[in-house]
């Protein structure tokens, strides 16, 4: 069993009287450490698939587990818990509070932690150097470009060293270039910590950082490939 | 996450919207104020109630009569005396009632007949009393000159009133031989014809005057000379207190000497009987007790329960008037709230999917709603005090010292003050409840969504 695995997940949106099929049958293994990407077409199911993941939204049918334990049961509060300790999300606009400095933006998840304050701000610190926004700390979200506003996000996720990091089309709001600057802080910061990375993009090119690209289609994977180095694909398998 | 974190982060959310937050204080300021400033009226009108009373009599003294005392009260009365006639208010009786509960001092009043006090061609016009001197301390006497007895009363130590100066009548004069204590033109009083504190003054028993016996003056020594206090029974004014004892003796003397053959003391027991009970409120069980042995007593109590009942339908009525403007404060917060809840709606979502647990979510916006209510409440206390000052002022320069009272007609007591804050505090927390539920049950996805 994978560290994150999920066995014949199914999930059914009620529009009115309609039925519509988000995730129809969705089997995927993730190994501890992998660097992998969920790719698709708007609609084709792959946010929801990292909400399931995440415990943002509750499965029809189906298992989750994460790290050997079965969350797919998890009330709201478990799941908080869970993320507190275990999860790092990167949103695609960015979610940083305004009105607090990347110091304390970065700081959010120590702070729902329990961590005391010279800690927090000690190990915010670090991470904040580590993406290179050492001598932006004490600006506010609105002070600072896209880009850097991305790297205070990816900072934020990885603060608490969870073992796992999801990134919800982390760099749709940007351009091009900004855009692989942003990937390459996230991917080698992953590596560096041997975390788990999970992207959820439609952007092919963004799909290349990863060493695995599952793609998904209308509700069910299509395409699972993965490659040693990033940016190619050597193996492919089709979906079942 | 520790409660230190969720309070700065409430109160720095507070911090950002300075306007709105201090609108919606403001109200919140005023609400209080008008509780606050409304039942200090009805306050200051039972204080000034109760002051106008004390005037009149202690509130605290429960007086008994004696059988003669009920005869003169009023045959209706007698109804009331349930074991008849047979309850004598003798010396026996006087002891059960300072062993009651709640009872602090007692002490007869025993009308002295029949003896002169007197210094030198002075003679002494007023009332002389046998009390009991060891109690009249606890019984609320002061002095202006000297001091009170203590435990151990010799037989001569007297307590003069302040008045009783002026009672010294001239024996050798038939016309204009008192002094009137009335101010003179200046503003000072007329000199009394006896220091009362340095002249020597002495008693003796009268004798019939066809008798030719002479009766052995006795030698005083005053302890002081009582503060006025128009309230006390028996008055210190224009009397004399002098041991109870020593006046029983000297009165059985003075029947011996006179030939008197009815003692009204043996056989009917003392005239009349001063309690002093603990509090105001122990007057009424004392009182009771009393009663039910039988024999009729006087108090302020019932004056003062009716005017309770009065004041408190005003505190009522003026209080209601100002809850309502808190309710409508209550309004303000709970709106100020949903507002804030729209706005935060996206850094709720992004919060929980960080890991915030919802229970902390509630409780921060609950802080924040309370925060306003315990600010404003504070703000509020504060201006009702400077507000209840400048009404005081006002009206005690447009009505002058005639009300004779000493609190003004707005008085805020300490418990009114922290009542208030406490109040605003959980008007502030209760408005807040239900945005806190709504921040609670936002859901984070369609949260982060939201641009």
């Amino acid at each position: 069993m994978g560290f994150i695995s999920l066995k014949n997940v199914r999930k059914v949106y009620r529009v009115g009287n309609e039925k519509v099929v988000a995730l129809g049958r969705v089997n995927i293994e993730i190994e501890r450490g992998e660097i992998c990407c969920i790719l698709g077409t708007s609609g084709s199911g792959k946010s929801t698939l990292l909400n399931i993941m995440a415990g943002l939204e509750k499965l029809s049918r189906g298992t989750v587990a994460i790290a050997g334990t079965d969350v797919t049961g998890f009330s709201e509060k478990k799941w908080a818990l869970f993320r507190q300790k275990n999860i790092g999300f990167v949103f695609q606009s960015y979610g940083l509070m305004p009105s607090l400095t990347a110091l304390k933006n970065v700081a959010m998840p120590l702070v729902f932690m329990g961590t005391g304050k010279n800690e927090r701000f000690k190990r915010s610190a670090h991470m904040l150097k580590a993406v290179g926004l050492g001598d932006r700390m004490l600006h506010k979200p609105t002070q600072m470009s896209g880009g850097q506003q991305q790297r205070v996000g990816i900072a934020r996720a990885f603060v608490s060293h969870p073992k796992i990091i999801f990134a919800d089309e982390p760099t749709g709001n940007l351009d091009s270039k900004t855009s692989r600057e942003v990937m390459g802080i996230m991917v080698s910061m992953a590596e560096e910590y041997g975390e788990t990375l999970v992207i959820v993009t439609h952007d092919l090119e963004i799909a290349k950082f990863a060493r695995r690209i599952i793609t998904i289609h209308d509700g069910y994977v299509v395409n699972d490939s993965r490659s040693d180095t990033p940016g190619g694909s050597t193996e492919r398998k089709d979906a079942v | 996450m520790k409660l230190r974190d969720m309070l700065s982060m409430a109160v720095s959310s507070l911090f950002k919207r300075k306007a709105r937050t201090v609108l919606t204080v403001m109200g919140v300021v005023i609400g209080t104020c008008a509780i606050v400033i409304m039942i200090s009226f009805g306050i200051g009108v039972q204080q000034s109630w109760m002051e106008t009373m004390e005037q009149f009599g202690d509130l605290t003294s429960i007086q008994i009569n004696g059988s003669m005392g009920a005869a003169m009260a009023g045959s209706s009365d007698a109804a009331d005396i349930s074991g008849g006639e047979d309850v004598k208010l003798d010396d026996k009786a006087v002891e059960t009632i300072k062993n009651l509960p709640g009872v602090v001092a007692v002490t007869p009043a025993f009308y002295l007949n029949g003896v002169t006090i007197s210094s030198g061609k002075y003679q002494f016009q007023g009332m002389i009393y046998g009390v009991n001197m060891a109690d009249l301390k606890k019984l609320g006497y002061e002095t202006e000159k000297g001091s009170l007895p203590g435990e151990k009363i010799n037989k001569g130590d007297v307590l003069f009133g302040n008045n009783s100066a002026y009672d010294f009548m001239n024996t050798k004069k038939s016309t204009n031989n008192m002094i009137n204590p009335t101010p003179k033109s200046d503003g000072t009083m007329p000199k009394p014809f006896v220091d009362l504190m340095k002249d020597k003054f002495e008693l003796t028993v009268e004798v019939p005057e066809d008798s030719t016996q002479k009766q052995k003056a006795v030698k005083l020594n005053v302890l002081g000379v009582m503060k006025e206090d128009y309230s006390k029974q028996p008055q210190p004014s224009d009397s004399i207190f002098m041991d109870i004892d020593f006046a029983k003796q000297l009165q059985k003397k003075y029947n011996k000497l006179n030939k008197v053959k009815n003692d009204t003391l043996k056989e009917d027991g003392y005239q009349q009987v001063f309690v002093k009970a603990a509090s105001v409120d122990e007057v009424e069980s004392v009182e009771q007790q009393i009663k039910s042995m039988g024999f009729s007593t006087y108090s302020m109590t019932s004056e003062r329960d009716s005017m309770n009942e009065q004041t408190k339908k005003i505190q009522m009525f003026l209080g209601g008037l100002g809850a309502i403007s808190l309710l409508v404060a209550a309004l303000g917060i709970a709106n100020t709230m949903i507002m804030s809840i729209y706005e935060r709606t996206r850094e709720i979502g992004i919060m929980k999917v960080l890991g915030c647990v919802i229970r902390n979510i509630r409780t921060m916006f609950l802080i924040e709603a309370g925060a306003i209510g315990f600010i404003g409440g504070s703000l509020g206390i504060a201006l009702s005090y400077l507000i209840s000052h400048i009404i005081n002022g006002v009206t005690a320069g447009s009505m002058g010292t005639g009300a004779g009272t000493g609190s003004g007609i707005s008085v805020i007591p300490l418990w009114l003050s922290l009542g208030a804050l406490a109040f605003s505090t959980l008007v502030g927390l209760l408005s807040g409840l239900h945005p806190a539920n709504r921040a609670m049950k936002i859901n984070a996805l369609a949260a982060i969504k939201q641009e």
